[in-house]
């Protein structure tokens, strides 16, 4: 049995849990049972929205010590379920929450744990687990050793959302009774708060246009603007343009700021260096605009078009006006 | 505000090679002579065990066989023993062999080791005897209690780019300490803090330092016999130019590649990451390189100035170690066993003070005994003036080389030196007034992106990452940059850096600003050493940032 613990927030669940739900059916291929597994309060919601993956279960564990998120609370919680339903692989969305938790639980429970995966694999009829290294130049095939259940969990924007098999009927929805012992949370957990007002999450967003250096001046963001707007599609950059403030620092793209695999990613004169590449190369379809015919950006891009970024920008924005 | 404080024996600030060893003496130590345990502690900025290590490097086994006689069945990282020398001189197209590999050239009986590899190795060992390691507390400034070193301050975490606390603010905290032995590496900051309030430097000469840019290749498996080195003089430097390249093959085609270059050169216009780009250039290299693919980047100032550039190496409660003290043999391009050698020396001079409860400057200065009877000097001495002698360039260097290893360094008195960045021209004095237009343009090289990269990418893989919210932590301390360094220099900052962190951009206003991109940085120090006007200062970022040198 595979278990995917998927996350949510105040009733919301986190886009990436549908690419943990997709890979745990590739990798259970039809002959293993998946279930899911939610940690809140109040999941109802969030567990009928899971419930719709044709998966054998979903279960909810509740708890008023789960309301908000803490590392002790999770990996006791993880630990009671998986020594509960002894699954062979535990699979989760490599989000910040993850790599908060993830490293205790496999701590806790001894068992092998491997990160950031992108691509499943067979290797001697095992299936082995791709997971990039030295910054994505060489991709390993892990195979994990150790008894089960082993621990697994998948880069944001590597496996599709929208390949999940809906199940034919709604998957039960059962609760499971794990109590939270005194003691066991030794955090305290304040309630969450945004550092920035108007903060967006890009890594949720379906559309991004981005910008680059090839905007050349704070006034031309208006052009970007006007282009997100007419795409339905949130604005972000690479760096030049927020280390010059002319964005804020989260909307930037790449190494030192986001990771986004969007539908659709518009890069409009961004020439595409490998810190900004990283960002965002999972995206579903890149759309490139570059005056310069060589910029690596149209080495991933889907589509390019080598032209000045102002005659085109006003042209889609009027075509997709229309 | 309320820091935390931390009271211990021995400090040690830095996990290298230097600071392991001390730990690990101080641990030996402790099981020889029994008696009440001393507390060790050990801080370092890197987020884990060699993550900021990037050396050629070829270990001289000499000091480890002493720390640690059974170091082979330990399982010390060691990729392979030596097995051939070769050393060339380039010329643009061509290379000559030099028909014997001088003395200091050769390395039969070393190994090619990875020091990333060989710190981890080194700080399991440490921990396995019960030391405690702090990864990712970067010493943020040295404490006094007026002369005498009280221990260290750790940096605070979760300030803005603004300075103000973010919503995870955390101070930094004191850690106290006896004896604090100072491992901070090349151009340490907080020993670079001692030399100035204790003047630590007053009877050494300047320091001298090179700057080695590396990175880590997987070639056909056939083409290199693991154990080859190979070391090259001569292009793309100019005679009047120290430096040289460095290619040692490892198993399963790992190929470790570098270039260092002296930081004294005089050409404002030099970038020595673009040397080293046109180094991989050169028919001979890249016809090592070629079909292979580069795994890993860094870059790391080293010292080259030796032995009478060592500051005074004891202080009232402190002890300095390693690099930190400028011990490396730059004729025979290796300091790691002198690093190890004078943390174990460092060690015992620190052990029997805090036992003899008297850890005065008096009581440590036996610490600079025991280097003046160790091999450090017996090494270092002799070849005390050939870097300075090298600044007269390569071929009146080599011969002085070459006669003080015959004489045994009995030739002269000791030479002058002086700090690199003062030997630096302006545009002028080098290239003449008449030629200005013709060196406005860049130097940089047009990357194939095979075997040649832009700087921007070569950042990339080495892993290097920062918080961006945080304050720039590399210091320019007056507007220099706006006003008189365009036209005195050309802004050298944008090219001796290796990391793309200073950059020059339009202002908005139809001139050009200082651009400090400071989350590219790969702490390697040689803006602090090589800014003409001596105005940069580089602090530590927020512990557990920098580089990720895996395998270097």
């Amino acid at each position: 049995m595979i278990l995917v613990i998927a996350e949510q927030k105040d009733g919301k669940l986190n886009r990436a849990s549908w690419e943990a739900v997709a890979a745990a059916q590739q990798l259970a291929a039809g002959s293993m049972p998946v279930k899911l597994a939610v940690f809140g309060q109040s999941l109802s919601g969030v567990a009928g929205e899971l419930a719709a993956a044709a998966v054998a279960e979903v279960m909810t564990v509740e708890h008023d010590a789960l309301a908000l998120y803490t590392p002790d609370a999770f990996v006791h919680v993880a630990a009671a379920l998986i020594a509960q339903q002894s699954p062979q692989f535990v699979m989760l969305a490599h989000t910040y929450q993850t790599r908060d938790f993830a490293p205790t639980l496999a701590a806790r429970l001894d068992r092998a744990l491997v990160t950031d995966v992108v691509a499943l694999r067979q290797f001697n009829g095992q299936p082995a687990f791709a997971r990039p290294m030295f910054q994505g130049k060489l991709v390993a095939d892990v195979v994990l050793d150790g008894p089960a259940p082993h621990l697994v969990s998948v880069q944001i924007g590597a496996f599709r959302a929208d390949a999940v098999q809906k199940g034919s009927s709604a998957a039960p929805v059962t609760s499971a009774a794990i109590g939270i012992a005194a003691g066991v949370v030794r955090q305290t957990a304040e309630a969450p708060f945004q550092e920035a007002k108007q903060a967006v999450d890009l890594s949720q967003a379906e559309r991004i246009v981005a910008v680059g250096r090839g905007i050349k001046s704070q006034e031309n963001i208006a052009v970007a603007e006007q282009l997100a707007q007419a795409f339905g599609a949130e604005l972000a950059a690479s760096r030049p343009i927020c280390d010059n403030g002319w964005l804020p620092m989260e909307r930037q793209i790449g190494s030192s700021g986001q990771t986004v695999a969007p539908k659709l990613y518009v890069a409009v004169g961004i020439s595409g260096a490998i810190q900004h590449l990283v960002g965002m190369k999972g995206s579903r379809t890149i759309v490139a605009i570059n005056k310069d015919a060589e910029a690596p950006i149209f080495e991933i891009a889907d589509y390019g078009i080598t032209a000045d970024l102002f005659e085109v920008a006003p042209a889609l924005i009027a075509e997709l006006k229309k | 505000m309320q820091r935390e404080t931390l009271e211990v024996d021995i400090l040690i600030v830095g996990g290298g090679p230097a600071g392991l060893s001390a730990a690990l003496r101080l641990a030996q130590l402790q099981k020889q002579k029994g008696g009440e345990p001393l507390s060790i502690a050990v801080i370092e900025k890197a987020r884990e065990a060699g993550a900021h290590q990037l050396s050629g490097a070829l270990l001289d086994p000499s000091t480890l066989r002493e720390l640690m006689p059974d170091f082979e069945a330990k399982g010390a990282p060691l990729a392979c023993e030596v097995q051939q020398d070769n050393i060339y001189y380039l010329t643009p197209k061509s290379k000559l062999r030099l028909p014997i590999t001088p003395p200091p050239f050769q390395n039969h009986g070393n190994y090619i080791i990875s020091l990333n590899q060989f710190a981890k190795w080194l700080a399991a060992q440490v921990e396995a005897e019960g030391v405690d390691l702090f990864w990712g507390f970067a010493g943020q400034s040295v404490l006094f209690d007026g002369h005498r070193v009280t221990g260290v301050r750790t940096g605070d975490r979760g300030v803005g780019r603004d300075g103000q606390p973010r919503g995870m603010f955390e101070p930094g905290a004191d850690i106290q300490a006896k004896v604090t032995i100072f491992a901070d590496g090349v151009r340490g900051h907080l020993t670079k803090e001692l030399m100035r309030t204790l003047q630590l430097g007053e009877y050494s000469q300047p320091a001298q330092f090179g700057i080695g840019v590396k990175e880590l290749w997987e070639i056909p498996k056939d083409r290199l016999a693991p154990g080859t080195v190979i070391h090259t003089l001569g292009y793309p430097l100019r005679q009047e130019e120290f430096g040289g390249s460095w290619l040692y093959a490892m198993p399963d085609g790992q190929v470790s590649i570098g270039f260092v270059v002296g930081l004294d050169y005089k050409d404002p216009l030099l970038d020595p990451y673009s040397a080293f780009q046109r180094f991989k250039m050169h028919p001979f290299i890249a016809g090592i390189l070629e079909g292979g693919q580069v795994m890993k980047y860094g870059a790391k100032a080293l010292p080259e100035g030796g032995w009478n550039t060592q500051p005074r190496l004891f202080m009232d409660g402190g002890l300095i170690v390693g690099d930190a003290a400028n011990f490396v043999n730059s004729m025979r391009l290796k300091g790691i066993h002198l690093a190890m050698r004078s943390g174990m020396l460092a060690a015992e001079a620190a052990f029997d003070a805090v036992r003899a409860d008297d850890t005065s400057s008096a009581r440590l200065q036996r610490y600079k005994t025991l280097v003046d009877e160790s091999a450090i000097r017996t090494e270092l001495y002799p070849v005390r003036n050939v870097h300075q002698a090298f600044s007269g360039g390569l071929y009146a260097g080599g011969m002085f080389a070459g006669l003080a290893m015959l004489t045994n360094g009995r030739l002269t008195g000791d030479l002058e030196g002086h700090a690199g960045h003062t030997r630096m021209k302006t545009l002028d004095h080098y290239y003449g007034m008449a030629k200005r237009d013709i060196i406005s343009g860049s130097n940089a090289v047009t990357p194939d992106r095979k075997i040649t990269f832009d700087k921007l990418t070569s950042v990339h893989y080495s892993g290097t990452h920062h918080e961006e919210d945080q304050p720039v932590h590399l210091l320019v301390h007056t507007d220099v940059c706006h006003t008189v360094c365009g036209d005195e220099y050309g802004h050298p900052c944008v090219r001796f850096c290796p990391a793309n962190v200073y950059e020059m951009v339009d202002n908005g206003q139809g001139g050009r600003k200082l651009q400090i991109n400071a989350s590219n940085c790969v702490h390697c120090k040689t803006c602090d050493i090589m800014d003409p006007y001596g105005v940069i200062t580089w602090v530590a970022p927020e512990g557990g940032e920098g580089p990720q040198y895996d395998g270097m």
